[in-house]
Formats: C-alpha cells, structure tokens, sequence
C-alpha cells in the first residue's frame, strides 16, 4: 500500500493521461533503477560471450577420408583417429558418428555379428545407426558426406543428415 | 502449575546457567516456551578445546590412511579408447546404475532434480511437527493408501527391470507394513519401527535405495555394464 | 626448575608492550576474558559465547559437521601444496602426477591425503545431512539454514567432480565424458552448458583449464561464502537443536 520508497510527504502532483504524475525523488529513483538494470543485463551478456570460446583446441571437424575405391562394397570402415564409420553399400557411402548416443563412449564393430556395440552399457546398433538394443535413446546420427574436387570423401562431422541421404557413386 | 496462581515467574542469577525469561501464562491461553534450563559452559575452552581435539584426531586419522592406501593414477587419458566398463566416481556411480534402467533424460536429470528439490522444501512442509508415528491414527484409511502407492511404484519398477531399486522397496514397504501387524511387545525392533513418522520412513527409504544403487554399481558392474559377482 | 623459569619467561613476555598490543585480552583466566577470547577473535566469533553442555556431548552430532569443515580445511592447505607441481595443460597434467608420485618428495603421501581427504569429505557431508535430518535440526526457525547446507551438499559434489579430472587419466577423462554427457540431457538449455563447461566440444585443453579454474577458485570461493553464512545462521538460531525425538514438549517444565 505505501511504498517506503515513494516519498509520501509530498502531495501528489496532477495526473495526465498516463495518471499520476511521478514525484522528482521517485522519477530519479527509477532511472536510477533501470540503469543499473540495463548495466546488470549488459554485463551478464558480454561475460557469457567472454565465457563462450572462439577457438577450440579440437581435430577439425571437416576431413578426407580417401578415395571410394579405398572402401569395398557392402562394408563397414571404423575410422579411429576421426571417431566415425564409413559405410559402404551398393548404393554409395554413409558416414556414421561412433560416438554412442547413450552417454559418449565409442563404440566398436562388430562384423561377426554385424552389429555396432557400445562397451560402456551395452547398446547395439545396426549399420544404419538404428539401435537394435541397449539403453541409447536416439539412433547414431548420419553425418555429411560429400566428393570433393579432388575425388576424395569429404566428412563434414559438424553437419548431420537425414538417414536416408547417400552419397552415390 | 497450581489452581491458585495463574501464572509462574522466576528470576536467576546463577552465571552458569542463562537468565531464565518470566513469563505470565493466563489460563486462558497456552504456553509454548520451552525453556532450556540446562547448564552453560563458556566456549572458551570447552567448546574451542574440543574442536581442536577432533581436528587433530582427524589429522592423525587420515595422515595413517595415507601412508597405505595409495590414489590410483592409471594411463594417459585416450580420447580414442573407452575403457571397458567406463565407471564415475564412487558417489555418481549409483546414478550410473539407475541410468541403465531408465532414460537419461529421467534418471540423469529428472530424478536427481526432485531428489534436490525435495531436500530443499523438507523444511517448509510443517506437516508432523510432533513427530507422530506414522500408523498412530486412521490406519485403515492409510492402509488403503500405502498399499495403492506401493503397487503402482512396484508395478513400473517392474516394467523398467529396475530390480535394484526394486528389491529395497520391497524391503522397506514390507517392514512398513509388517510393524503394523506384528503384536506389541514381540521384539523390540517391531515397536521401534511402529514408532517412526511417515518422514522418517521416506528418508530411509531413499537411503536403502541409493546405498543399494551405489553398491551394484561400484562391485556387482563390469564390461558392458553386465552384471558380474563380486567374488569371481 | 626450568620449568618455572620458562614459565615465567612467557609470563614476562606477556607483560610487555609489543605482545599486548597483539594480544590485548590477556589470559584467558576469568569468564570476562573468556568471553572475549571468542566474540573478540576474527576466527572464533561466529561461536557463541556459551554453549549449552548437553551440544558439547559427541552422541549431540558426532561433530559430523565440524568434520567436514575441517577436512575442507584439509583439502585446501593439502590442495595449495599440490599446486605447486600442477600445471592444467594437455598432456602435462598426467606428467605431474607422475612426477608427484615418483619424483616429489612426499608427493604420493600429499597426494594421498588429498583424495582421501576428498572421499572422506563428500561421505561426512552425506552423513551430516542424514543426521540433521533424523534429529530434526532442519525445523523452524532453522529452515534456510538446512537449505543453505543442501547448497553446499552441492558445491561439494561439484568440487569433487571438478577435481576428478585434473589428474587427466583414463579414469578422470572417461568419468568426465560420461557425466558432461549426462548434463546434455538438459531440455534447452543442456547442450550450451555443456559447451561452456567444457570450452568447447569434447573433453580437451579447454575443459581441463575450466575444470581447474572452477576446482580451485569458483568452487572454494562458494564454498567459503556458503560455510560462513551456515556457520553465523546456527549461532543466530539458538545454537544446536537438543530436542530429543520423542520429546514434544508444549509446557513450561521440560527437565534438565
């Protein structure tokens, strides 16, 4: 009801079409307010942009893999240093992320069974990324795969696509 | 408090003991003064004193585990190898179990967020303030409603496989259950149990759960997060 | 016969300017210059005066919650000591600890004291939660400080988690990934905090340097500011919670 910040010893000026009019103690104390407000939102964002980093000390995200004929037809290639399967079908290449989708071990393949598995709690996967059991939630996402000029596979780990894009050759 | 006066005074001054409040209790209302009358120390030694003594002890404690129970360091960290299992410190390890039973959106951040939320607002729910044992008054009625809470939890237990939660469930809804019947006076450990407040059994249902997760997780886990027997 | 003349050497010592205007109350010797000795002192004064006898006895607490202050105070001396051989970088890090353990002298033994000091922490703040809990020291008008000691439940586990990483082998790095990994489950807001916790992407030099500045400084800093309000809030509320569990008591005659 009273505001101990509104100064209450003063009469109320006259209104206008906003109502009634602000005291020169209350107006001061608002701008006052909403200025260090401003600065307080002004430093939170610049901080977090400071945080954020520009440069990350990583293996690039973008790298040939070699030619197709590198890769036999109807295989399944685990790339170690680079963390992704190159898999080879009729059709043309798929890239997969070895990464496990469950909580980020890597994964390994499996060729007597056919099967992608994850040692850390037991997710399996097929060489389309579905998962065909364990505790992952969601399938081993498609990354880009693209001929670059020079005739080399082009992974792009940074882009996925949708499982059903192949690159063919 | 006698017929007569209708209100008690008193006044102190033992320096030993804090002065005591007056206070004038009309019958018409209640007194809910709970005066601490007993005796007072100076801090200074007794309590300082003791506290030095329990950090030296604890020194000599840990400096002796040291000396024979060496940190692990294993090999460089490779980005490249997953070991095989991939454990969490001991403390995260019982979430890691709950983890191979439920979603991680659920057991990595729903349930530990309402473990926390529910620490935090333990003590802005006045309920119980007088401790009252759980099963002191309508009992049918809160039969009724532990049974029905019990089966549906047990019930999506199951579903999940979740038997290392499960099975301490079990365990602690049965004693929960079983002091109610068992007869008074039959073992101290029944009337023990039928004393404790609703708080006191969910508290100690959470407990049982996690040292139970914490447990599996850290010696019962191995490659792929199989189940393997300690002792083998 | 040197006894009392080192005695009296001390008494002497006392009685000059230099050490009064360091020590000004004087021998603890009255309760006038007990009193002093602690609402007086810069470390003592968050301590009442006087304590109840009964919350000086162990069966009170067990002191669970003095010894979890003090195996922080453990941890940070231990923790600078470790400082000075440690440096946050890829792949020195794992060199250090090699070197702590093999080459330092009493560097497994320090180090030793450190992460058994850490284990030990993070099971005496669990143990003094429950306690508190079952004592019911949490109730009015006690409620925000039980919060605050929920908050610093935290800011433990955090510490030991920031912590489990330095050493940057096998066990810290996958540990890490895993529960990085976990935090990405996040709705909305996961997948950036974990890419500020870690500097980037993937566990690497980034989130090394992250984790070590927040193990070291952000952490002990919370912790630090956290500990004083829970240490000033028990002496404001009255000191320790006596009330047996069984014992609600609503009349003036409560015995001794």
């Amino acid at each position: 009801m009273n505001d101990p910040m509104k100064s209450s010893d003063v009469p109320a000026k006259p209104g206008g079409p906003a109502g009634p009019a602000l005291g020169r103690r209350d107006f001061l104390n608002e701008i006052s307010a909403a200025a260090l407000g401003i600065t307080g939102l002004g430093s939170a964002v610049v901080s977090l942009n400071y945080i954020s980093p520009n440069v990350l000390f990583e293996p690039p995200a973008r790298f040939r893999v070699g030619v197709p004929d590198d890769y036999p037809v109807n295989s399944v290639s685990f790339l170690r240093e680079q963390q992704i399967y190159i898999v080879r079908t009729a059709e043309g290449f798929t890239a997969l992320s070895a990464i496990c989708t469950h909580l980020g071990c890597i994964t390994e393949w499996r060729p007597d069974d056919n099967l992608i598995a994850c040692p850390c709690h037991g997710s399996k996967f097929n060489r389309d990324g579905v998962k065909v059991a364990g505790p992952a939630p969601r399938p081993l996402p498609h990354l880009s795969v693209q001929l670059a000029p020079d005739g080399q596979i082009l992974v792009d780990k940074l882009a996925t696509v949708p499982a059903n894009q192949v690159l063919k050759v | 408090m006698s017929e007569k006066t209708p209100y008690t005074t008193g006044i102190d001054s033992d320096a030993e003991r804090s002065p005591r409040r007056i206070v004038f209790v009309t019958k018409k209302t209640s007194g809910k003064v709970l005066g601490e009358r007993s005796r007072q120390l100076m801090s200074f030694p007794h309590l300082v004193l003791r506290e030095a003594m329990v950090l030296q002890g604890l020194i000599i404690v840990i400096a002796l585990l040291s000396l024979f129970w060496d940190a692990p360091l294993e090999q460089l960290a490779n980005p490249l190898l997953t070991p095989n299992p991939a454990k969490a410190p001991w403390y995260f390890l019982g979430l890691q179990e709950l983890l191979h039973y439920f979603p991680p959106v659920v057991a990595g951040i729903i349930l530990p967020g309402l473990v926390v939320v529910a620490l935090v607002v333990i003590p802005y729910f006045e309920v119980n303030v007088k401790s009252e044992p759980f099963w002191a008054g309508g009992a049918p009625k809160k039969l009724k409603i532990l049974g029905a809470i019990l089966v549906v939890l047990l019930v999506v237990l199951a579903i999940f496989e979740a038997w290392t939660v499960l099975v301490p469930t079990v365990i602690m809804g049965g004693a929960m259950l079983l002091c109610k019947f068992m007869v008074p006076g039959t073992a101290k450990m029944w009337d023990y149990l039928r004393s404790k407040p609703l708080s006191w059994w969910v508290m100690t249902w959470f407990i049982a759960v996690s040292v139970t997760l914490t447990v599996v997780g850290t010696y019962f886990r191995g490659p792929g997060w199989s189940w393997v027997w300690p002792w083998r | 016969m040197s006894n009392s003349s080192a005695e009296s050497l001390l008494e002497r010592l006392r009685e000059t300017k230099v050490w009064k205007s360091i020590f000004r109350r004087g021998p603890a010797r009255t309760n006038r210059t007990r009193s002093v000795a602690v609402f007086g002192n810069l470390f003592l004064h968050f301590l009442p005066v006087k304590v109840r006898e009964k919350s000086l006895r162990v069966r009170a607490t067990y002191y669970l919650g003095s010894l979890t202050f003090f195996l922080f105070l453990i941890l940070t001396v231990t923790g600078i000591l470790l400082m000075f051989y440690y440096h946050p970088a890829v792949p020195q890090a794992y060199q250090d600890m090699k070197d702590l353990r093999f080459v330092v002298s009493n560097g497994l033994f320090l180090r030793n004291l450190h992460r058994i000091g850490a284990q030990a922490m993070v099971l005496f703040v669990f143990m003094h939660m429950f306690h508190v809990f079952y004592r019911g020291g949490y109730r009015a008008p006690r409620q925000f400080n039980w919060v605050i000691g929920v908050g610093l439940l935290l800011v433990t586990l955090f510490l030991s988690y920031t912590g489990y990483l330095l050493p940057w082998d096998q066990l810290a790095y996958w540990a890490i990934t895993v529960g990085t990994n976990i935090i990405s489950f996040m709705p909305w807001l996961g997948r950036i905090t974990r890419f500020l916790l870690l500097g980037g992407r993937t566990v690497g030099e980034n989130a090394l340097l992250r984790f070590y500045v927040l193990h070291c400084v952000v952490l002990p800093l919370g912790a630090i500011f956290l500990v004083g309000i829970h240490f000033w809030r028990i002496q404001k509320d009255g000191g320790l919670e006596l009330r047996e569990e069984n014992e609600r008591k609503n009349s003036l005659h409560d015995g001794d």
